[in-house]
């Protein structure tokens, strides 16, 4: 017991050390505080963003939706492949236009192409509404592993407390660098984490060619979709594989993790090293299902990784694993409490309430913020029950909206701020109908994100063809920075037009 | 659209349409088990591996000077 509570402490001090060494290179800058100068290095980017998209819905979601439903979340392979190429398509085109033009949020981005304060308003709302509850499940599983990992000694409540002050400390005194550095210790922890926990709990039935065996003999149905409950068959494989990943992808901690990328060429590296780090799923296959065999019927399917550990591994071991889990979801909460403070600070504070405030005064307002919203969390980790899985789904086909606007911003001159406005209410409207309103919630075996995309993404092009921008400065401005983005890293599409590089500040 | 370009786009194309259109559902089965692991997860890895390459071997072809 004396080297759990060891290792959860030190899971707890080692960040804010961290933290407090990183801050000695912050500048008191709004571009410092959120996205490091714009000149975040290639291991930090790395393990930031593996660590902050694989949350306390990996580690604990994962097993539990093996544990019940089969093999649908190995569809999660192809997710982060898709997420991975985004991150270089989509991603890179971002960076480019927010180096250019000095976005820090979501809405800068989207506001300033569509020309419209009305579109900016309800980027920012979207990303603000859909994030907390995010937020919130990270809380609940992280605040859950350290009470089960320290025998009861630290209760839920006061585990959720105390993640959440040790990341608030070490965000207001270091801001995203403090993140990025914490975020390798984080990652390298849930990676390993992940693997040796399907690794050793499999080996109590022989490993995972026995565990294979058995399970084949004594319920095959959960080795096929769809699944021994027969509601997880290829219409939630394929919504999974787009709205987790497009969900996610939108988020607005990535935003912020593709304009703080110091080298474009990082882009192109980084679908690999997803997609490689995709492999860590293994371990929960193999966790997921060894509980099928060792512990049937649990009346909480997030818990059997902890249940697992506790029963099946020593006790030094367990606690380790399970700090892993709590890395997990603390890699993606503390990016994330980070990440909504940007956007009140700077889309709602600086642009509506203090268009002139200082750079200090901006910080400042960021660092209350990251207050604010941890409160807000913790409160409804208290009070709001749900499987991490459930409540996660729903929050990313929300964000997943956003991905309509952001092609159309970086793609398409005739993209037309009506068309993205009344292309996102629709989405989110039938996403939240969809989900908490309908008789049906899943319609052809689609989730309710897919169908919201197939609204939005129509509503999005017809209005768009159907109506013509008449701000055609804007247009231009856009025109040439893409024009600009293709004569720099794809040159052999090039006709010999003019490019133009460097007009910073045009935009905010 | 080069060669190269064709080739990984295309190779890409095809890992995903492998793994989440429809066809998933012809590899949707335990047998034949391959070195002990049902169909469908050998399926899926195999077009893991291969995407995840083909990702890598675009890295390499870059998918004269200024980046940072």
């Amino acid at each position: 017991m004396t080297g759990s509570i060891l290792i959860i402490a030190a899971f707890m001090i080692i960040p804010l050390i961290v933290g407090l060494v990183s801050s000695r290179q912050l500048q008191d800058t709004s571009e410092d505080f959120f996205v490091q100068g714009r000149a975040m290095g290639s291991v930090a980017v790395f393990f930031t963003v593996a660590a902050t998209w694989w949350s306390a819905f990996a580690f604990l979601g994962s097993n539990a939706t093996f544990y019940t439903s089969g093999p649908v979340y190995l569809t999660a392979l192809a997710w982060n492949l898709l997420f991975g190429f985004m991150y270089y398509w989509i991603g890179k085109r971002v960076w480019y236009l927010g180096k250019r033009f000095n976005y820090l949020t979501p809405s800068d981005l989207l506001g300033d192409f569509y020309n419209s304060e009305a579109l900016r308003v309800l980027v920012a709302v979207i990303t603000l509404v859909f994030t907390v509850p995010y937020l919130q499940i990270q809380l609940t599983g992280g605040a859950y592993l350290i009470e089960v990992a320290s025998g009861g000694v630290v209760p839920f409540w006061l585990a959720a407390l105390l993640f959440y002050f040790i990341i608030i400390v070490y965000v207001w005194v270091g801001g995203i660098r403090a993140i990025a550095w914490t975020d390798v210790i984080y990652g390298a922890l849930l990676f390993f984490g992940m693997m040796f926990a399907g690794y050793y709990i499999s080996g109590q039935v022989g490993g995972p060619v026995e565990l294979f065996a058995r399970l084949s003999a004594s319920s095959p149905e959960h080795l096929t979709m769809p699944g021994p409950n027969g509601n997880m068959g290829y219409g939630m494989w394929f919504s999974l594989f787009m709205i987790v990943a497009i969900g996610a992808f939108m988020g607005p901690q990535i935003w912020l993790r593709m304009y703080s990328v110091k080298s474009g060429r990082l882009f192109n590296l980084m679908p690999f090293l997803l997609g490689l780090a995709a492999f860590a799923y293994f371990g929960s296959v193999l966790t997921g299902y060894t509980g099928v065999l060792l512990e049937p019927g649990l009346e909480n399917a997030d818990q059997v990784l902890p249940v697992m550990l506790m029963n099946y591994a020593p006790y030094l071991l367990a606690s380790l694993i399970m700090a892993a889990g709590a890395a997990a979801a603390m890699s993606t909460a503390n990016s994330q409490i980070h990440a909504v403070s940007t956007v009140v600070t700077m889309d709602i504070y600086q642009r509506y309430v203090n268009r002139n405030a200082s750079q200090s005064r901006i910080v400042f307002i960021g660092r209350l913020s990251l207050v604010g919203f941890s409160l807000a969390a913790y409160i409804m980790a208290l009070t709001v029950p749900g499987l991490l899985v459930t409540i996660g789904i729903a929050a990313l086909a929300g964000t997943a909206q956003l991905i309509v606007p952001t092609i159309g911003a970086i793609t398409w001159r005739r993209a037309h701020p009506m068309a993205a406005f009344w292309g996102l209410v629709a989405g989110v409207s039938c996403v939240l109908w969809l989900t908490y309103g309908a008789d049906i919630s899943n319609p052809l075996g689609l989730h309710a994100g897919i169908w919201g995309l197939i609204i939005n993404t129509t509503l999005f092009v017809v209005l768009s063809l159907a109506l013509e921008r008449r701000d055609h400065d804007v247009v231009e401005r856009f025109d040439q920075a893409r024009q600009d983005y293709v004569a720099e890293y794809h040159p052999e599409q090039c006709d010999g037009r003019q490019t133009v590089v460097g007009d910073a500040n045009q935009a905010r | 659209f080069t060669t190269r370009k064709l080739t990984i786009y295309g190779g890409l194309l095809l890992g995903f349409i492998m793994l989440e259109s429809p066809l998933i559902l012809v590899a949707n089965q335990v047998e034949p088990m391959i070195m002990g692991i049902p169909f469908l997860f050998v399926w899926n890895l195999f077009w893991w591996a291969f995407l995840t390459v083909l990702f890598l071997v675009a890295y390499l072809t870059n998918w004269s000077n200024r980046d940072s």
